[in-house]
């Protein structure tokens, strides 16, 4: 291989191997290089306690047991380790068991998985909702349940991967618009004209926590005749006056035709949720294979959700706790002059830029230093913006974010600073 | 390995993994996008064409190539050094 540190997993997907069940002899040669190990050295890292800012890591940069701040949890508003959650968790494992043991339209449903569907129909403003075991089968099973071959599904080129899956699964024509450019959605819609066409676009993008340009998106779905889904992964408890999400931030919540979400981050459980009207769930529940030939979620869990959510939307506390802590998080990173590309929510960026190396060195040294801050390389992002990426939460103390801030300076800043 | 050739390659597996583009109507001073492909299809084209010429390049040096006579000469660099 020329020169092994120009590779990528994005290099591998291919396997040539006569033997199916061994990688490709390259990837082998590759993902055994001294230097390629460094940067696997941060994945799949073990947490020794809670999700919670404060926590305890076995690193896997030095093998340590480690005290840190965790910015890259998603446990948004706390609610993974929200007392009242567990306490409601724990009895609902009491009176219910670990597992559902069974398929939803077998032996799975539980009066707590009907319950918990009503109410997050009603949360949505919509007539009816589906829970999936997990948010990517949510994403996966909801492209699957409604598209065909033939159809045509137009997605921002920053989707998530789950709907591209989705997308591939249900046989749909893709077409990729330019990220949040109207301009370019345009011209899809125009070349799709007179089909069967779903937009799925991102209430939040994940790796740039930028808005969707919703208005603008729905008035071309209406003008063109196609279905607006909304993926609201990373919007969901935390975006509108309600905490209902990018709809209801944008006041245009009967605009969407499907809204999905995660059960995972703000909720702090896990799980996929996909809310529109009641027929079109019907027929989803014949067709979505992630619901009906999979096993119903935890009801352990779903008890632990009904709690999250009445704490989530009870009053706003948690959610102006989590814009305190994200604008001031946003605000020391400004005076820093760092690159947070076009932030506009609790996913905050720094873009460090091409260099792979430069990422991982800094991973390493603010590990070391008690930050919890993952490096996000390569393919899943360009190779010209790797960056880390921070998920503001309700949980952080000032005094946390303050002392994250300086290992940043210290560390990300200096050295980025230094260099230009 | 001539370019011509290359490009040959190139145009064989835009026909095989795009719908409705004929042969004879690609042109190497176009892009993909042009014929409808999204980026998983050029992935497929891509991948399949390096296969073929038993060469492989790294996606990251692939990302500024503008159109398939770009790609071609990319192709025939790692070609030739083989």
């Amino acid at each position: 291989m020329a020169n092994i540190l120009d590779f990528s997993l994005a290099d591998f997907f291919y396997n040539d191997n006569s033997d199916v069940l061994s990688p490709p002899d390259d990837f082998e040669e590759w993902i055994s290089h001294p230097r390629v190990l460094e940067s696997f050295r941060f994945f799949e890292q073990q947490f020794l306690e809670a999700p919670r800012t404060d926590s305890r890591v076995l690193s896997g940069v030095d093998g340590e047991k480690r005290k840190v701040i965790n910015l890259t949890s998603y446990n948004y508003l706390g609610l993974s380790t929200h007392p009242e959650v567990i306490q409601a968790t724990k009895d609902a494992l009491d009176r219910y068991g670990l597992s559902a043991s069974g398929a939803p339209l077998l032996s799975g449903t539980f009066d707590l998985h009907i319950k918990l569907a009503k109410k997050l129909a009603e949360f949505k403003l919509q007539e009816d909702c589906i829970l999936y075991s997990s948010g990517l089968g949510g994403n996966m099973g909801a492209m699957q349940g409604i598209l065909r071959k033939g159809d045509f599904l137009v997605l921002d080129e920053k989707s998530h991967k789950s709907l591209v899956d989705g997308g591939t699964l249900a046989g749909a024509k893709m077409l990729f618009f330019d990220h949040n450019d109207m301009e370019s959605l345009e011209q899809m819609l125009e070349k799709t004209k007179g089909k069967r066409v779903l937009v799925a676009v991102e209430g939040v993008y994940s790796m740039d926590g930028d808005l969707v340009k919703l208005p603008e998106v729905s008035a071309l779905c209406e003008a063109y005749n196609a279905g607006l889904y909304v993926d609201e992964a990373h919007s969901t408890l935390m975006f509108g006056e309600n905490g209902r999400g990018i709809g209801e931030h944008f006041g245009i919540e009967e605009k969407v035709g499907v809204s999905f979400g995660t059960l995972s981050k703000a909720f702090g459980g896990v799980g996929g949720f996909v809310c529109s009207n009641a027929k079109l769930i019907r027929y989803l529940k014949g067709y979505s294979s992630p619901w009906n030939f999979s096993c119903a979620p935890s009801p352990a869990v779903v008890g632990g959700l009904i709690k999250a959510l009445e704490v989530a939307t009870r009053d706003s506390t948690l959610r102006d706790r989590l814009w305190k802590n994200v604008r001031y998080l946003t605000e020391g990173l400004r005076a820093m002059n760092l690159n947070l590309g076009g932030t506009e929510s609790q996913v905050i960026p720094i873009i460090i830029g091409s260099s792979g190396e430069t990422l991982m060195q800094l991973a390493s040294e603010i590990q070391q230093r008690g930050l919890f801050l993952q490096p996000v390389d390569f393919p899943a992002v360009p190779a010209h913006s790797r960056r880390f990426r921070i998920s503001g939460s309700a949980q952080l103390t000032k005094e946390e974010m303050d002392k994250a801030l300086n290992i940043i300076e210290d560390v990300i800043a200096k050295k980025l600073h230094s260099s230009s | 390995m001539t370019k011509d050739q290359i490009i040959d390659v190139i145009k064989q597996n835009i026909v095989d993994n795009l719908d409705d583009v004929e042969y004879d109507q690609i042109d190497p001073q176009k892009t993909m996008k042009d014929y409808g492909a999204n980026s998983l299809d050029m992935i497929e084209v891509v991948s399949c064409s390096m296969r073929e010429l038993n060469i492989k390049i790294p996606r990251t040096e692939l990302a500024d190539i503008k159109n398939i006579d770009e790609l071609a000469d990319k192709f025939k660099e790692y070609a030739d050094g083989n």
